[in-house]
C-alpha cells in the first residue's frame, strides 16, 4: 500500500450561529453559544497517487472539507495531517487588482497562491502563453473581459504543480473553446499532481477519473467506495429524501 | 506510520546493509505528515509574527505594491494626490483657525499640515487593520497564509503613501528657511510610530469586526473624534500653556509622534519631557503585544463568521 498523504481523524468543525445584540449580551452572562455542525466525524485516509471525488447535495460540507484540508479552517476537534504542498483551485482570479496590468496581476495572484519568486519568474512566460492574452498582458486588468480574467486566473492557478491538488468546481468558465481547453488543462494537472481531491457535480467525469468517491450528507461521510457505488447511493438517497419530503 | 518497517532478521552483513539503506531511503522520502490548521502559541505571536513577515516577504511586497498602486491609479494627478490631499486639508483648517482664534503663529499652517499627515497615517492604518479580515474574505476563503499579513501589508502601504505625502516638506523647508539636518529623521520616525500604533490597536479588534461590523463604524468615529484631541489643530506647546487641563490631553499617545515630527521639521530634537516619549513607546509596544496575541488567538474562530 502506498503512503498516506492526507489523514483526517475524527474532524469536527462547528460554525457559530449569527446572533443578535441581545443574544450576544445574554451569551456573555451564561454560555448558551449556538453552533451548527458543519463537519462531524470525518475520518479519511488518502494515499499518494489517488484521485478522490467528493459528492453530495449543496451545503453538505464538501467545500468546507476542502478548506479544512488546505488549512483555512482549523478543526475544532480531531486532526488533519497532510504531507506535501497543497493547492486549492477555486474562485479563479481572486485578489486581482483592476488597476495593475495582467502581468503584474499574474505575479500578485501567483504570490497569493504561494509561489516563490524564482518559480514565478520561471513560469511567467508559460502563464502568458497559456492565457492567450497577447499584448493585452501589459494592459490594466480593468480593460479585460470576464473571460480574459478567467483565462489569466486559470493560467496562473494551473501553472502550479502541487503534490496535492484540491479542486472545487472550477470547470467550465468562459466560451466553449476555452471551456474545453480549461477542462483539458485541469485534467493535465490532475495527471501531473500526485494526489487529487475533487468536488464536483459532474458525475460522468468523476466516475471516469476517480479511484474512490466520498459521499457526504449533512457534514458526515456516509459512504466511501468505488465511484459507481457512491453515485448510485447518492441517487437512491436523493430519491428517498424526496419521498420523505412528499409524505 | 510508513516508517515502521518490518525488518526481518537478516543473515549476512550485506543483506543487513541493504536493508539499512532501504530503510534510510524510505525515511528520506517520507517526511512526517504535517498538522494542518494548527496555529502557533498565541503569546509568542508578537515576535513570531515578525518572522512570518520576513518569511513571506515576496508576498508582502506584492500586496503592498497592489495597495499603493491601486490607490492613485486612474487619477489624472496620480501620486500627486498624496501631497495635494493633506495640503488642501490643512489650508481649510488654517482658515478655520484664523476665523475662530485670530492671529496664529506664522508657521501654524505648516504645523497643521504635519499633524494632518501623521494623524492620517495613524487613522488609515488603524482602519485598515480593523477591517483587514472582513475586507479580504475572498482571499481568506481561497488560500491559507498567516493572516497577520493582511493588516501588516495595509500598514506598510499606508506608511509608504504617507512618506510620499511628506515630500511636501521639501518646498516648506525652502520657503520658510528651516534648517536642513539630521533632525529631519524625526519625521519618518513619527510616521512610523503612528503607523505601528494604529495597526497594533486595530489588531485587537479585527477578529471582532468579522462578527459585528459595528466595530468598524465605531472606529471610524474614533478616528474622526481623535483628530481633535490630538495635536493637529493645536500644538503640544499650546496644550502645556493651558495648565492642568492641557496636560490631561498628553495622555493621548498620539501627541508624541506628531510633536516629534513637527520638532524635526523645525530643526530641533523633541522638546518634550522624556517620560512622555517613553510613555508613547511603551504604549506602542504594549498595543503591539496585546494586538498580536489577541489577533492570533481569536482570528481562527472569527474567520468562520465571514
Amino acid at each position: 500500500m502506498s503512503e498516506t498523504v492526507i489523514s483526517l481523524e475524527n474532524i469536527l468543525l462547528k460554525f457559530p450561529k449569527k446572533q443578535g445584540l441581545f443574544a450576544f449580551i445574554a451569551g456573555l452572562v451564561k454560555s448558551n453559544k449556538k453552533f451548527h455542525t458543519a463537519l462531524s466525524n470525518i475520518s479519511l485516509e488518502i494515499h499518494k497517487g489517488e484521485i478522490i471525488g467528493i459528492i453530495g447535495t449543496n451545503g453538505c460540507g464538501k467545500s468546507t472539507l476542502l478548506r479544512v484540508i488546505s488549512g483555512i479552517y482549523p478543526p475544532d476537534e480531531g486532526e488533519c495531517r497532510v504531507k506535501g504542498n497543497i493547492s486549492l483551485l477555486a474562485g479563479l482570479g481572486t485578489g486581482f487588482s483592476s488597476h495593475q496590468t495582467g502581468r503584474e496581476n499574474a505575479i500578485l495572484y501567483a504570490s497569493i497562491l504561494g509561489y516563490s519568486e524564482d518559480k514565478i519568474r520561471d513560469k511567467l512566460p508559460e502563464i502568458v502563453e497559456f492565457s492567450e492574452l497577447g499584448e493585452f498582458i501589459d494592459e490594466p486588468i480593468r480593460t479585460y473581459s470576464a473571460g480574459m480574467k478567467a483565462r489569466l486566473g486559470l493560467a496562473v492557478a494551473s501553472a502550479i504543480q502541487p503534490e496535492i491538488l484540491l479542486i472545487d468546481e472550477v470547470l467550465g468558465v468562459g466560451d466553449p473553446t476555452f471551456k474545453e481547453k480549461s477542462t483539458n488543462r485541469i485534467m493535465e494537472m490532475v495527471e501531473e499532481a500526485g494526489t487529487v481531491v475533487i468536488v464536483s457535480h459532474s458525475f460522468g467525469m468523476l466516475s471516469k477519473i476517480c479511484d474512490r468517491i466520498v459521499l457526504m450528507e449533512k457534514g458526515e461521510i456516509i459512504l466511501l467506495g468505488n465511484p459507481d457505488e457512491a453515485i448510485r447511493t447518492y441517487y437512491e438517497r436523493a430519491k428517498k429524501g424526496k419521498l420523505e419530503e412528499n409524505e | 506510520m510508513v516508517n515502521q518497517s518490518k525488518k526481518k532478521v537478516s543473515t549476512t552483513p550485506i543483506d543487513k546493509l541493504h536493508l539499512e539503506v532501504n530503510y534510510m531511503r524510505e525515511l528520506a522520502s517520507t517526511s512526517p505528515l504535517k498538522n494542518v490548521g494548527k496555529r502557533g502559541v498565541s503569546w509568542k505571536a508578537p515576535i513570531s509574527n515578525l518572522a512570518v513577515l520576513v518569511e513571506h516577504r515576496f508576498l508582502v511586497r506584492n500586496l503592498v505594491r497592489r495597495e499603493v498602486r491601486g490607490k492613485y491609479r486612474n487619477a489624472l494627478l496620480g501620486y500627486g494626490w498624496a501631497v495635494i490631499e493633506p495640503t488642501l486639508l490643512s489650508v481649510v483648517y488654517w482658515f478655520l483657525f484664523i476665523m475662530l482664534a485670530g492671529n496664529p503663529d506664522q508657521h501654524y499652517a505648516v504645523w497643521v499640515l504635519i499633524g494632518v499627515i501623521v494623524w492620517g497615517c495613524f487613522g488609515k492604518s488603524l482602519m485598515s487593520s480593523v477591517t483587514s479580515l472582513s475586507g479580504n474574505t475572498r482571499v481568506i476563503h481561497l488560500v491559507y497564509f498567516p493572516r497577520i499579513i493582511f493588516p501588516s501589508t495595509a500598514m506598510l502601504a499606508t506608511i509608504v503613501t504617507t512618506m510620499m505625502s511628506s515630500i511636501v516638506v521639501i518646498p516648506i523647508i525652502i520657503a520658510y528657511g528651516f534648517p536642513i539636518g539630521i533632525h529631519l529623521i524625526l519625521i519618518p520616525i513619527g510616521i512610523f510610530i503612528a503607523g505601528v500604533m494604529g495597526m497594533a490597536l486595530g489588531l485587537m479588534f479585527a477578529p471582532c469586526n468579522c462578527i459585528y461590523k459595528d466595530i468598524e463604524h465605531l472606529f471610524r468615529f474614533i478616528v474622526r473624534a481623535g483628530f481633535f484631541v490630538s495635536p493637529v489643530m493645536w500644538t503640544y506647546e499650546m496644550a502645556v500653556q493651558r495648565g492642568v487641563y492641557g496636560e490631561m490631553v498628553l495622555w493621548n499617545p498620539m501627541v508624541a509622534p506628531i510633536t516629534i515630527a513637527r520638532h524635526g521639521l523645525e530643526g530641533k530634537w523633541p522638546e518634550m519631557p522624556a517620560e512622555w516619549l517613553a510613555y508613547t513607546v511603551c504604549v506602542t509596544i504594549l498595543f503591539w503585544i496585546l494586538g498580536n496575541i489577541i489577533f492570533r488567538k481569536y482570528e481562527p474562530e472569527a474567520v468562520k463568521h465571514l
